[in-house]
């Protein structure tokens, strides 16, 4: 799409009514499943931009990396000029601190505008995942958005629950590939994009192990009954079957300090307290995950999940995936992993635990399967975070890190999405580390547009001080005279530690 | 109780400024008395298509929705709908929201989440019946912003309108709340933009109306009647918001009325605009002569169908 679709008016062109119906009026916006989506690469291995997390003059800071592999890695071609381009990232939850920086958000976002795209930033909402979820609504999660620093004001462009006000705003897909699941539901804000930047805060995840760009797709693209879908809810028979919360004999009913937190958790009320164990309506129960979190996360066993949920929701979640890619040409999605704050769970936690290693760097491509590759091979190559999960539980560099942190090998989702195409898991990884020169390190500090007004600072400032300048007004600033024994010898005299006098 | 209260533009001091005006309006109501802690208060407004530019200002929606905040200790969700077509910049969320917050509308400066009625699609909503035996539409889709809070508190900015004769309270609390697929439904074989002389056949425009009447009741049935209308007599251009131009204001600031009838405080406005000085200078009936719509005929309609009665007293705060 070359023209920009919202051309100013046309009034004066307008021969006849608008007429009525959802078919005229629709026509333009809907958006159907692309003929064209695939995965990017077709064979080999996939080209994958990296660079690592660290900086030590103007051109390393990370938000100059981030745009440097948008332009390397040419996630600048995913859009045309006047495409909506939807920059999907996690809100985070409440409370939560380990999640992107605003700035890494921001840069995306201006470097979409530089290059002639229409951005908006992105998330869905979620299910209610325990008593005190506040991405659930769509109010409470813009809530937590602003305090996360996540506005329009810092973005430069909307900030939109993708799902709408009440998570129903969806677009449904076929899945006629899906290892588990053929249908989905995609939020609208995405499904409706003419393009995705998909922008991830890499770390770990308890449900899926791992959370980074795949995660983003198969989880965080999906409108609530999306997200039901992919829970897996109701597969099976309620009472043995792992689409179902897992209720064991270890509940103590009432004598559990958590059982008021546990009754409140659901939020349609399908489990009660007991005077020894709950009462479980399932013809209610929509697996939210709401009464596992809270019980699991209280320390208690009471009701868990079944041994072979995991796997089967991360081959789901891959499937899901898929789901929502089919909203996009081929090509037509880029992304970006960041390896910083690398956390243990889920950004959809209201805590944060040790990063189970330290800041690794940042993953760029437009192979989802090759970027997620590489960053979990980094990250299982990275040292173990001091005081972490992974060194509680003794992982060591070159481990599959997520496994031992939480339980399973997220290789199993990139097996599965590798089964229905979702991408390659052979990747060549680019490093890229920028040159300092004078043009580099000007590239990204001088904001267009800006009160910058395309000049170095420093040459901004002489035009205001050749007519203004407080400090030379004051000058001379009144001190002792210059005096060479107190500049060299004077300050030895004071203890450096204490600040008193030495003998 | 009086139905319809007016507070007046004149006699600006320092105690007595716009937004003191509004927060007194909206305090002789007894509205805030409805709220209570917790309480999801939706707060509809009007904002205004590109070229537009007598939109209402920030402040003048802050005042209100201050009040709501603090009766309901909850941060209201500020609400207006996507437009129908593409030709301008408010069909689509993602410009219908850059456009607003260009205007100054934002959840900061409005004092609460400023969100699309229904959703990026505007076509998030709920079907609610009109509750009327003859009903042409039968129910409407309301937008989940509005049908899924505990109370609605309609901000109009009122000007006049091509097809419905003002748009105020019964229209930015009926038709502006609908997702657009019911909106679109309410328009059938209507041009929402007759500025080329396209005007719709007489028969046409009524059948509108009575439908954009029908969706108030539908409306009404999702709030289950827990409304509450402002009327802002502030700029009343002869184009409506959603139009991409305005010309000059047909009177002056005449104030600002409140109410929990729309009928009677429509009929209560439309009184005012045209018992007003600068209006009645003109020496033409604008109302009629812009959209060839007779707005009394709307307003016994609506009467008729059971949306509010016209009649009954005017307070004026002093």
């Amino acid at each position: 799409m070359a023209e920009y679709k919202y051309a100013p008016t046309k009034w004066k062109e307008l021969k006849k009514p608008v007429d009525g119906g959802r078919e005229t009026y629709q026509m333009k916006s809907w958006n159907p499943t692309k003929k064209k989506w695939g995965p990017y690469t077709k064979k080999g291995a996939a080209p994958v931009w990296f660079s690592e997390a660290n900086a030590t003059n103007w051109t390393e800071s990370m938000i100059c990396k981030v745009k440097d592999l948008f332009y390397e890695s040419k996630l600048n071609e995913c859009f045309e000029k006047g495409d909506e381009v939807a920059i999907k990232i996690h809100y985070g939850e409440w409370n939560r601190t380990s999640i992107l920086r605003p700035e890494y958000i921001a840069a995306i976002v201006e470097e979409v505008r530089e290059c002639g795209g229409n951005p908006y930033v992105v998330n869905d909402t979620t299910l209610s995942y325990h008593t005190y979820n506040s991405m659930a609504i769509s109010q409470y999660q813009m809530e937590g958005a602003i305090r996360h620093g996540y506005t329009d004001a810092t973005f430069g462009c909307p900030v939109i629950i993708a799902d709408g006000y009440s998570g129903e705003d969806d677009y449904r897909v076929e899945l006629p590939e899906g290892n588990i699941i053929k249908e989905t539901y995609i939020g609208r804000a995405i499904a409706e994009a003419d393009a995705m930047i998909v922008l991830a805060h890499a770390r770990g995840h308890a449900i899926t192990m791992y959370g980074g760009i795949l995660k983003q797709l198969g989880i965080g693209c999906q409108s609530k009954r999306g997200k039901y879908i992919t829970h897996l809810a109701h597969w099976g028979d309620p009472h043995d079957a792992i689409g179902w919360p897992k209720f064991t004999d270890n509940c103590p009913g009432k004598a559990c300090n958590y059982h008021q937190m546990c009754d409140d958790s659901c939020p349609r009320d399908a489990h009660k307290i007991m005077a020894h164990g709950k009462s479980w309506n399932p013809e209610k129960c929509r697996l939210c995950y709401s009464c596992q979190v809270t019980c699991m996360w209280s320390g208690m066993t009471g009701i868990c999940f079944e041994d072979m949920y995991f796997p089967n929701a991360m081959i789901a979640h891959a499937d899901a995936a898929l789901g929502a890619l089919k909203c996009f040409d081929r090509g037509k999605v880029g992304f970006i992993n960041c390896a910083i704050d690398v956390s243990p769970e889920c950004d959809c936690f209201p805590w944060s635990g040790l990063a189970v290693a330290p800041d690794v760097g940042i993953f760029a491509g437009k192979d989802l399967l090759a970027v997620e590759e590489a960053t979990l091979d980094a990250i299982d190559n990275a040292p173990i975070g001091p005081g972490s999960v992974a060194e509680e539980k003794g992982a060591k560099p070159g481990d599959d890190r997520f496994r031992i942190v939480n339980g399973w090998s997220p290789r199993i989702t990139q097996a599965a999405g590798e089964k229905i195409g979702l991408g390659t898991r052979k990747y060549k990884l680019n490093e890229y580390e920028p040159v300092l020169s004078p043009e580099n390190a000007a590239k990204w500090q001088i904001r267009k547009g800006g009160v910058g007004n395309h000049r170095p600072t420093t040459v901004r400032l002489r035009d205001v001080f050749y007519k203004h300048d407080l400090a030379t007004e004051v000058m001379p600033f009144r001190r002792i005279e210059y005096d060479k024994e107190w500049v060299w010898n004077e300050w030895k005299k004071y203890d450096p530690f204490k600040g008193e006098m030495l003998d | 109780m009086n139905r319809v209260i007016l507070v007046d533009a004149k006699g600006m001091a320092v105690e007595n400024s716009v937004v003191n005006k509004l927060q007194r309006l909206i305090q002789e109501s007894g509205a805030a008395d409805d709220l209570s802690e917790g309480m999801r208060v939706a707060i509809k407004v009007n904002t205004s298509e590109a070229g537009y530019e007598y939109g209402l200002r920030p402040v003048f929606i802050r005042a209100v929705t201050d009040v709501a905040r603090d009766a309901s200790k909850t941060r209201p969700t500020i609400c207006d709908g996507l437009r129908l077509v593409d030709y301008w910049q408010k069909a689509n969320a993602n410009n219908f929201l850059n456009l607003a917050r260009e205007k100054g509308y934002s959840n900061d400066t409005l004092g609460g989440n400023f969100v699309v009625i229904g959703g990026f699609s505007g076509d998030e909503g709920e079907l609610y019946s009109c509750e009327l035996p003859d009903s042409e539409l039968g129910g409407v889709e309301v937008g989940t912003a509005v049908c899924r809070s505990d109370a609605l508190w309609v901000l109009s900015h009122v000007t006049l309108h091509p097809l419905f004769g003002l748009s105020a309270a019964l229209l930015n609390g009926g038709f502006d709340c609908l997702v657009a697929r019911a909106k679109s439904r309410v328009l059938r074989g209507v041009d929402p933009y007759p500025f080329n002389g396209q005007r719709p056949p007489l028969e046409k425009l009524r059948a509108f109306q009575r439908r954009a009447l029908e969706s108030h009741l539908g409306v009404r049935a999702a709030m289950d009647g827990r409304i509450f209308y402002v009327n802002y007599l502030w700029d009343v251009t002869p184009q409506p918001e959603y139009f991409p131009f305005s010309g000059e204001p047909v009177t002056g600031n005449l104030g600002f009325l409140a109410s929990r009838d729309p009928v009677a405080l429509d009929a209560a406005t439309f009184d005012l605009i045209r018992e007003s000085h600068s209006f009645a200078k003109t020496g033409v009936d604008s109302v009629r002569e812009i959209g060839e719509v007779d707005f009394a005929k709307v307003l016994k309609d609506a009467e008729t169908m059971g949306v509010g009665c016209a009649g009954g007293a005017l307070r004026r705060l002093s």
